[in-house]
């Protein structure tokens, strides 16, 4: 504080107050040499300089750093498109995959109770397709929320959400088109919300596969129903809960296990 | 009337040759002009106080703007950089407002 005191308190430089108690003690008269002057001059100079070069380096810098957010979009953009087109890629080796494998294990006994396994399992875990009646809830933030951060859907609702649907007996859900396994992750990044790592638009449309007459009301009755019900009505995100007939669900592309192996 | 006249012309000069300042001095620039606004405050406070000496003035803009740059730039190689561009503009937007709320009152009384 003292410190702060002293800067309000000797606002100028103090060797202006010295050099004038010097002058009148000399009582000289103040001569005015013209190199001083020129000084003077200069050094305004200087400071004018300073100004403008700031100010026209600023303003020369704003469209560079414009362009460089372009690019660097431009660059999310195309690196999105490919993991789309290699995500294709991947579902289309993975029905070569299942077609080879029925066609390998004909005859033999003990592969063809694996297969069978493996296309039970499969639906459940996410790793096949799957098509059924079910709910398609979406969810979105709520009207101003551009300029008001309160009132926009967070990663936490939207895991609160779906925990709901699959606590109210959903067998299948998927976010935005993206199919939820064991191993996808619901997070914000930044601004926005990532499912699988894949960042979502709004609004968030949430399909699920179970019976459409009791999930409404089972997910109603769960904490998450009433998370959302508040939501809904306390912040004014909309949150709108419609039976379908039937949904298809994708399998999830990055279902790879990489360190488990199976075992008895 | 002759600084105006040269801040006018400085302000003129730089506008109209669009001089390049060298990459490593760009960041050092705006906390140079919060230096050098300061030394002007000062400057025209003690002009109006009647104890302005030109020698002064001149020697407390080029090492203000200098010592400004400096700690900014020790900041940097140390990695507090920009708490201490903070912490000097903070001083020394302190001194501009005392200073110009100072030259308020002696040019308008009030």
């Amino acid at each position: 504080m003292d410190l702060l005191r002293q800067i309000t308190d000797q606002p100028i430089d103090p060797d202006y107050a010295t050099v004038a108690a010097r002058r009148s003690a000399d009582r000289t008269q103040p001569r005015r040499r013209p190199t001083r002057r020129w000084a003077i001059a200069l050094t305004a100079v200087l400071a004018g300089a300073m100004f403008s070069v700031a100010a026209v380096q600023t303003t020369q810098r704003a469209p560079l750093l414009a362009t460089e957010r372009d690019e660097l979009i431009a660059r999310i953009v195309h690196a999105e498109a490919r993991q789309d087109e290699q995500r294709t890629q991947i579902a289309q080796l993975d029905r070569e995959t299942n077609r080879l494998r029925r066609t390998a294990v004909q005859g033999d006994a003990e592969g063809e109770a694996r297969l069978a396994e493996i296309n039970r399992i499969a639906p459940i875990v996410g790793a096949a397709a799957v098509k059924g009646p079910g709910v398609l809830v979406t969810v979105d933030d709520a009207p101003g929320s551009d300029t008001d951060t309160g009132d926009r859907v967070l990663d936490v609702d939207l895991q609160i959400l779906v925990n709901g649907l699959w606590r109210a007996g959903a067998e299948a859900i998927s976010v935005n088109g993206h199919r939820l396994s064991g191993l996808t992750a619901i997070r914000g990044a930044g601004e926005a919300i990532t499912v699988d790592y894949r960042s979502l638009t709004r609004p968030y449309r949430v399909a699920a596969i179970g019976d459409p007459r009791t999930l409404p009301a089972s997910f109603a009755e769960t904490s998450a129903g009433a998370w959302w019900i508040d939501l809904s009505r306390n912040r004014g995100m909309s949150f709108t809960v419609s039976g379908a007939q039937k949904l298809t669900l994708d399998p999830d592309p990055g279902l790879v296990l990489r360190y488990a192996r199976p075992g008895r | 009337m002759l600084p105006l006249i040269g801040l006018l012309l400085g302000i003129a000069v730089g506008l109209l040759l669009e001089p390049t300042l060298p990459l490593v001095l760009q960041p050092y620039l705006p906390i140079a002009i919060v230096a050098a606004m300061d030394a002007l405050f000062g400057a025209f406070r003690a002009y109006l106080e009647g104890i302005f000496s030109d020698r002064v003035f001149v020697t407390s803009f080029i090492s203000n703007v200098l010592i400004a740059a400096l700690i900014v730039w020790i900041g940097d190689q140390i990695g507090v950089g920009s708490q201490l561009s903070t912490a000097v503009v903070v001083v020394l937007g302190i001194r501009i407002f005392t200073n110009a709320a100072a030259i308020r009152r002696a040019l308008f009384h009030a």
